[in-house]
């Protein structure tokens, strides 16, 4: 517990400082060196703790219109919300089920190729190229794909749901096909293997139990991977989410109200996979 | 079939690829066909109009295509690899150390403290493109910062915010090691902390260190990219409005990606062309990474128990250590090894011997000087030449054109031999044209050697008698320039110095009679009052020689090492320290403004026939009337020994690049550093103008052909007005003062082109792109459809 709260601490202030960073850094035009002023940060975190404290997440600014940030922050919170929860659970789910169950299959093999060279290819390329794709998809079928209008509903948020997956899966995929092949050298497993349990059995009690605390521990990364694609994914496909608040505008508390948002949506889709692991050992293991 | 799949090909590609990648990030700017600046201009061609974006593989010239605004993709993408991938190692090699170091030292504490793991965490929790990009967006869009100076700051801020996950991984597989057992039993024998991390533990991790930082690099060229695709490019964002654009300045690769992300509804090559590279450049160190994986992996891992689908198909491979020591006997792998370092450092070597600058006009001849001069006391010279002519064009050369001696009486030629083969020359007034006979005209390289005599002119008569100084002007014969199929030779105007020249060598040995000496183009001259010597010289593009009998002279160090020397035969001590102070000023704020001196001496000779400004001498004309007038000219002629004498350009066609930009120069140097009001400083070029509308000329352009020319005003004055109004009025897109921008313009345009040469074309290339105007805002005072 004493651990969470110091970790709550750190986060709160590192987004606070994030948030201020343009404010604190300026360019001193007649030496033309960068130049750290710290004079407004009291200030304005000052202004932002004030605003929390009287229950409004303040203002920002919309081209000439100020509007307060409360009034708009519920349509683009669900979003990313949900794009994120899909699309991380969804390729959690895929890289373990690809990673561990069905991965002695010939005809997974070929997926498995696949899934390799694409873990080779940074995430950024890898969403351009998909962007491409879709638009040249179009131009040869005339059937759309994506959509970059930012009402089009689910014809707007289905793709970046599907890139927001690809790198979980990937990076998951990696690391839990080393691990498979680790923990299938280990002594536990032979002895199953000796008493004539079948694979699945094994996979199931011995190697996915094993594999889990690690699954754990990059959970994390897993998530700040995500989280990353995120934003980039909604800056370019033009999805109303929260980065609106972070990219278009300069102001402390839209960046700030922004980070803590995308603080909040990661911890959400944290207990969503952790709730999601225990429903499958409750079901599959039936511990 | 199964022996091939067990070739751990990741390994093998990687490492050449890799190799590949480091070769185009050394010698990637020799081999780019284009200079950053060039752009393909609209032309028909066989009836088809060629106008950018060039799609890849549609003209030869342009391999990958251009971008929307005509400049090269090759040419870019060579320029810019090297930011790429030496910023990725880079912050790599810096957080690679830092977190193995402290990352190991913590994980040897018996116990971490809680908050460094909750630091961990937490910092885990935000996208580190996204805290660069904080740091950044302040920063980034001014192009008021230097790109080193950004391309430093991004390298310290990146390690610095990934270092922490760097230890935290470390500090985990440390804490794993330190369970073992062996270092239980170091630990019993009384090994220390040091000793333990760095005899035990370090060793243990040396492989996974090894893929890790590989493996960094593409993770670092993932934030970069990251980066660029919401318009934050390493080395600085240049911002366009109306339309808004962003453009890279490095030209760094992720940059080009993220530049061209606009392209994905039309012209997609602009924006796929990078990508690919990109991806090749993260492939090969992903390749690589996994192949030493696969390697260390089938070496030390234990095989499974169950069938799990992600086998190696490698076979361990043991140390031989029984061979050890045997360096001549090499495995397949060290041979192959071997070869593939000689490729690079034989591919290295051809490109940068046969490295042609792609800066400037291309150079289709070179010359080599290895001259010698002898005079006795009555004034009287015998001289030999050897030349050495090397024909860099395609063509072959039916003649050779040198420039007739001149300025000096009675010169005659003995004979000339070329290749040691006597030959047929045709003396005009102004050349000797030398006849190739029919099987030399396809050699690359021609040896001329030449011996004639002259004598002292008629104004040297006073130099036997009394002393004094006397410039020996066309007293060697110059190889004249070959360019585009032809000998560039251009008339004869009364008073302007239209020899054509381009940078070349000399070695010159003189031999005078007692009590002269001479000042010259060398970087160093024999000291007065030697009057014999060998002298040496490269990239000069004439190699002036002045007589000097007992003079006057000052000399004095200036700036940066330069010797100035001032020589007088007038006994005016005022006038001579003044004008040595002048010019030592003026001296100063070039040096501090535009670049170093390209030489390292600079004479200036005083009351001389006429005003002129040759490779490291400067002769003044006597104007004692006016010294506002004869300052601006001293000053001016210093501007010259940068902009004309370390910048060749065409005398005849393209007068004015060398007289307006001193004149420019000249003017900012009154300007600047004597704070002059504008009017003041461009004093001389607007009177020149006023001149010109006084006297009704109707107007014309700068670069007209001299012959053509009615007024000078025309190539010096109107350049130098033209050039301070499209400053000041375009300023703002590089910097926020206008006089910085000015000297900034002088500075970068004189960087670009040192030692290579600029025409008309070129330096509306230049310009245009540096100030972000179309070709047509040059069309009142230049002809933009000018021929080279």
């Amino acid at each position: 517990m004493a651990r969470f709260v110091q970790q709550m601490v750190i986060i709160f202030f590192l987004i606070i400082f994030l948030a201020a960073l343009p404010i604190m850094i300026t360019i001193n035009p007649e030496e033309n060196s960068i130049e750290w002023t710290f004079q407004y940060v009291p200030e304005a975190i000052g202004n932002f703790i004030i605003q929390l404290s009287q229950g409004s997440l303040g203002t920002y600014q919309v081209g000439y219109q100020e509007r307060p940030i409360a009034d708009d922050i519920g349509d683009n919170f669900m979003t990313s919300l949900t794009i994120m929860i899909v699309g991380v659970n969804a390729g959690l789910i895929l890289s373990l089920i690809f990673g561990i169950f069905i991965s002695r299959f010939r005809m997974t093999k070929v997926f498995n190729f696949v899934m390799n060279i694409l873990s080779a290819i940074p995430d950024f390329i890898l969403i351009v190229f998909a962007m491409l794709f879709a638009i040249k998809f179009y131009k040869w079928t005339g059937i759309r794909i994506i959509s970059l209008r930012p009402d089009a509903g689910a014809m707007n948020t289905w793709f970046p749901t599907m890139l927001i997956g690809m790198a979980p899966a990937l990076y998951m995929f990696k690391l839990i096909s080393v691990k498979y092949y680790q923990t299938g050298g280990e002594d536990y497993i032979r002895t199953a293997v000796a008493k004539g349990m079948k694979l699945n059995y094994i996979n199931f009690h011995h190697v996915f139990k094993n594999i889990e605390p690690f699954i754990h521990a990059e959970l994390v990364k897993v998530i700040s991977l995500a989280i990353g694609n995120l934003f980039i994914i909604e800056y370019i496909l033009n999805v109303q989410g929260i980065t609106k608040f972070i990219f278009q505008s300069f102001e402390v508390q839209a960046m700030a109200v922004g980070l803590f948002a995308m603080l909040l949506i990661s911890f959400i889709v944290y207990v969503s996979v952790r709730i999601l692991f225990y429903l499958f050992k409750r079901g599959f293991i039936h511990e | 079939m199964n022996k091939l799949l067990r070739i751990n090909f990741p390994l093998y590609i990687g490492v050449f690829f890799v190799a590949i990648l480091l070769f185009v990030c050394i010698f990637g700017p020799m081999l780019a066909p284009h200079s950053l600046t060039t752009t393909l201009e609209v032309e028909y061609k066989d009836g088809k109009v060629v106008a950018p974006p060039l799609t890849p593989f549609e003209s030869l010239d342009y391999p990958l295509g251009t971008d929307k605004w005509g400049y090269d993709l090759l040419s870019m993408i060579l320029n810019g690899l090297r930011y790429t991938v030496f910023i990725a190692v880079a912050v790599t090699i810096i957080k690679m150390l830092f977190g193995t170091i402290i990352g190991m030292y913590i994980g040897t504490w018996r116990k971490v403290p809680s908050f460094i793991v909750a630091f961990e965490n937490a910092w885990s929790y935000v996208p580190l493109f996204l805290i660069l990009y904080f740091f950044l967006t302040p920063i980034n869009y001014a192009t008021l910062l230097e790109p080193n100076t950004l391309v430093a700051s991004f390298i310290i801020i990146a390690s610095m915010i990934s270092i922490p996950s760097i230890v935290s991984s470390i500090r985990q597989k440390t804490g794993e090691i330190k369970q073992l057992a062996y270092i239980e039993a170091a630990k019993t024998l009384g090994a220390k902390r040091n000793r333990l991390i760095w005899n035990h533990i370090f060793p243990q991790l040396k492989e996974s260190l090894l893929v890790m930082f590989i493996l960094e690099i593409v993770y670092v060229i993932t934030i970069m990219g990251q980066l660029a695709l919401v318009n934050i490019f390493i080395g600085g964002t240049i911002v366009r409005y109306d339309p808004l654009i962003y453009l890279s300045v490095t030209k760094e690769l992720s940059g080009l990606v993220g530049q061209a992300r606009g392209n994905v509804y039309g012209n997609t090559h602009i924006l796929i062309v990078p990508l690919i590279i990109l991806l090749f450049t993260t492939i090969a160190f992903s390749m690589l990474a996994s192949g030493l994986k696969n390697k260390f992996q089938s070496d030390y891992q234990r095989t499974p128990w169950i069938k799990t689908g992600h086998e190696p198909k490698m076979y361990p491979k043991r140390k031989q250590y029984d061979n050890a020591g045997k360096f001549y006997q090499l495995s397949p792998n060290q041979l192959a090894f071997l070869a593939l370092s000689i490729t690079f450092v034989a591919a290295g070597c051809y490109v940068y011997f046969t490295n042609e600058s792609n800066i400037g006009v291309k150079q289709e001849s070179h010359a080599t000087y290895d001259l010698s001069l002898d005079m006795n006391n009555s004034g009287a010279f015998t001289a030999s030449g050897d030349l050495e002519i090397k024909n860099l064009s395609n063509d072959d050369w039916d003649s050779i054109v040198l420039y007739q001696l001149k300025g000096i009486s009675g010169a005659e030629i003995d004979r000339i031999t070329i290749n040691k083969k006597e030959v047929d020359y045709v003396v005009s007034e102004e050349t000797i044209k030398i006849k190739l006979p029919e099987e030399m005209k396809s050699k690359g390289k021609h040896q001329i050697s030449m011996s004639y005599s002259f004598n002292l002119p008629e104004e040297g008569k006073t130099l036997l008698a009394e002393g004094g100084t006397l410039r020996l002007t066309e007293w060697y014969p110059k190889a004249a320039v070959y360019q585009a199929g032809e000998w560039k030779i251009g008339e004869e105007i009364e008073g302007i110095n239209t020899h054509y020249t381009n940078f070349s060598d000399f070695g010159i040995s003189y031999q005078l009679p007692e009590g002269y000496s001479i000042a010259s183009s060398a970087d160093k001259d024999a000291a007065s009052g030697q009057s014999s010597g060998n002298l040496k010289m490269k990239d000069v593009r004439e190699f002036s020689i002045v007589l000097l009998k007992d003079m006057e002279v000052i000399e004095k160090q200036a700036r940066e090492g330069v010797g100035l020397r001032l020589f007088s035969g007038s006994g005016d001590e005022d006038h001579l320290e003044r004008t040595w102070q002048l010019a030592n000023r003026a001296l100063q704020f070039f040096q501090e403004e535009v670049g170093e001196y390209p030489f390292k001496q600079l004479d200036i000779i005083l009351d001389q026939p006429s005003t002129q400004s040759y490779p490291g001498i400067i002769t003044m004309a006597v104007n004692k009337e006016d010294d506002k007038a004869f300052d601006y000219e001293l000053v001016q002629m210093i501007a010259q020994q940068y902009f004309k004498a370390a910048i060749a350009s065409d005398p005849y066609n393209h007068a004015w690049i060398s007289e307006g930009m001193s004149a420019f120069a000249a003017s900012l140097y009154l300007k600047i550093a004597e704070n002059q009001s504008e009017s003041q400083a461009f004093a001389v070029p607007i009177a020149q103008m006023k001149k010109i509308e006084i006297e009704g000329l109707r107007s014309q352009r700068a670069n007209v052909p001299l012959d053509e020319l009615i007024d000078i005003g025309f190539i010096s004055g109107q350049p130098a007005l033209q050039i301070n109004q499209m400053v000041n009025e375009h300023f703002h897109l590089q910097g926020y003062e206008v006089n910085e921008v000015s000297s900034k313009y002088l500075a970068d345009f004189y960087k670009q082109y040192q030692f290579s040469e600029v025409d008309t074309k070129e330096y509306i290339q230049f310009t245009s792109s540096y100030f972000s105007v179309p070709r047509g805002s040059f069309n009142n005072w230049l002809s933009t459809k000018a021929s080279r």
